[in-house]
């Protein structure tokens, strides 16, 4: 799934070190999440729309709607 | 898994004192127990490698102790769930440089396949280790599960599957050609350690690929 992780973080000028602190996961989950080889789980994702303090469909590019849409 | 609420940013610590330090004390615990060994075997007195190797264990958690004060504030800043972490990661690694220790007591032929031999151990090593493999790590493994995030969580969770179908199905196909004499008997330690090393491999490429 895509997602504006690294925009968002770029905007904050935070590392990816320091946006794992804030979430209290690892760097590696937030890496992960960044170059889509993983989709967070609800709770994370809700944390991540806490912190940036936007709706997770902000965030995230739900690309199943978009299909859901055109037909 | 465990969530909390975004809170603000903490220092991270440098890893490179504790690796040291670690790395210092497997060594040095190595080069003793080698040398008490050696000396043993041109029939000197010496203390037993196994109390050799514990003093210099002893040493580095005294060093380890002596770093963690040190950087007690760092310490203090990691959350909970981060702390807990890594004590349950240490406490397993623990068990693990003490149960080598153990099964290599006594034995002359220091290497990594001398750890899985069938050979004999005296009962309260056994005993010992058995308690140690199964009540210690299970202890520090739930603590280690209980604060992992969920990527971690989920690297394990296929992890723990490759590591089983590692297991169910090289078990069962050894076994049927033991029977018509094509294999010799399974070995439960053989297939064991392959079960491990594909766990570890699967878990280590979707944590840090």
């Amino acid at each position: 799934m895509k997602n504006k992780l690294k925009v968002l973080r770029a905007m904050r000028n935070w590392s990816q070190a320091e946006l794992a602190d804030r979430l209290d996961v690892s760097r590696q989950a937030v890496n992960a999440i960044e170059t889509g080889k993983y989709d967070p789980s609800l709770p994370l994702a809700f944390k991540l729309a806490r912190l940036f303090a936007m709706p997770i469909e902000e965030i995230f590019d739900d690309a199943a709607k978009e299909n859901h849409d055109d037909q | 898994m465990m969530t909390s609420e975004p809170d603000a940013p903490r220092k991270s610590i440098g890893i490179a004192w504790p690796i040291a330090i670690t790395l210092a004390t497997l060594f040095s615990m190595g080069v003793v127990a080698g040398y008490l060994d050696a000396m043993a075997a041109r029939g000197r007195d010496a203390p037993s490698s196994v109390v050799g190797a514990g003093l210099v264990l002893l040493i580095g958690i005294a060093a380890m102790a002596i770093y963690v004060r040190r950087v007690g504030k760092f310490w203090e800043s990691w959350s909970k769930r981060r702390r807990l972490y890594w004590i349950s990661l240490g406490g397993a690694a623990l068990i693990g440089l003490i149960s080598s220790a153990l099964l290599q007591s006594g034995r002359a032929d220091v290497e990594i396949g001398a750890l899985f031999t069938n050979s004999a151990l005296s009962p309260s090593i056994a005993i010992a280790l058995a308690l140690l493999w199964s009540v210690g790590l299970a202890v520090t493994m739930a603590g280690y599960h209980r604060t992992i995030d969920d990527h971690e969580e989920r690297a394990w969770l296929w992890a723990g599957l490759a590591g089983w179908y590692a297991f169910i199905i090289p078990a069962p196909a050894w076994w049927i050609l033991h029977r018509a004499e094509l294999a010799p008997p399974a070995d439960a330690m053989l297939i064991f350690v392959f079960s491990m090393v594909v766990n570890a491999v699967v878990y280590l490429w979707l944590k840090f690929r």
